[in-house]
């Protein structure tokens, strides 16, 4: 004869299903993880872009004159176009979109070739008019950069390319 | 008699002592997974050293050179300003035939005396707005440069 059992014995499926896992500790950890890493996160990524005077003006601020500046490949940002010159010759001319902006693949392949013709193949100028936006600005001398330029020069461009003779 | 079933996001069960309330917390965890991953992937240790101002759309680049904390300048759609605080008003300036904007001039003169080096060139960070003409940025360049700073670097939001 089997003794009374006084322990209620379920199914073990229903057993299975009572199983409760204790989520606590684990939902303080996120509590105290996320406002750290919120805290931590950067959503906008910031870089810098590098560029001086060109060398002879700032040659010009430091010093007030001296040796004459090895000419450099000059890119010309208009509102109508890009241009690559070098002295007085124009190398290459893009013209601009018909929404305003430039066909920045054309330019940096043309650019490339170009660099491989000047002497001073590190250094590139790019010489902005007036009324050019700096979103602009910023993809020509991102473009020159790629292209192998180590250093940039920003210096304006006049409306008249004959207004210095 | 037969254990009621769960039927939804509370337990029935006549038990008194198992009656207590007992939320259901599998979306939570599943959302707090889902956030932990993405704060993960975006955690710097760095951080940003330099916040730009608020009203500021910066342009996009690809460079990868991370900022640097050095003198800083912040070109607004409508005002010059340092330290949130406006120098020159760019529509006092912009039609004048004079490059130079005496009062950055005068304040970047004040900084570079700061400097114990103060014959050294020094560089000064632009921020400005992607839509500012070169015709703003021309006339701050030159301030500048008449105060001793002739390398410039400008700031703007990587290109992911």
């Amino acid at each position: 004869m089997s003794s009374p059992s006084f322990v209620k014995h379920r199914p073990p499926s229903e057993e299975a299903a009572e199983i409760d896992v204790d989520v606590s500790p684990m939902i303080s950890m996120f509590l105290i993880l996320l406002p750290f890493l919120v805290s931590m996160a950067v959503l906008t990524q910031l870089t810098i872009l590098e560029f001086g005077l060109p060398p002879n003006v700032s040659a010009g601020l430091a010093a007030g004159g001296g040796e004459m500046p090895k000419l450099k490949l000059t890119v010309v940002v208009a509102p109508q176009f890009l241009g690559i010159t070098f002295g007085d010759r124009l190398l290459d001319s893009l013209a601009a979109l018909a929404d305003g902006t430039y066909d920045l693949d054309r330019f940096a392949t043309a650019l490339k070739s170009r660099k491989m013709e000047v002497d001073a193949n590190d250094e590139v100028v790019v010489a902005s008019r007036d009324n050019i936006r700096l979103k602009n600005l910023v993809a020509v001398m991102d473009k020159c950069k790629s292209a192998g330029f180590a250093r940039v020069g920003l210096s304006s461009a006049t409306e008249d390319p004959r207004a210095g003779e | 008699m037969p254990r009621p079933q769960r039927t939804g996001r509370f337990s029935e069960v006549d038990d008194p002592e198992r009656s207590a309330f007992r939320p259901q917390l599998t979306s939570l965890i599943d959302m707090m997974t889902f956030l932990l991953v993405f704060l993960i992937k975006s955690f710097s240790v760095d951080g940003n050293i330099i916040t730009p101002a608020a009203n500021l759309e910066l342009p996009i680049s690809t460079a990868q050179t991370k900022p640097r904390v050095t003198t800083s300048i912040e070109v607004s759609k409508t005002d010059v300003m340092v330290d949130g605080r406006s120098l020159a008003k760019i529509v006092a300036f912009i039609n004048v035939d004079s490059l130079l904007i005496p009062a950055v001039y005068q304040w970047m003169n004040a900084q570079h005396s700061l400097y114990a080096d103060s014959i050294e060139k020094h560089e000064v960070l632009i921020q400005a707005d992607r839509e500012t003409e070169y015709a703003v940025l021309k006339r701050i360049m030159f301030s500048c440069s008449k105060a001793g700073f002739t390398d410039f670097t400008v700031l703007a939001q990587k290109k992911e």
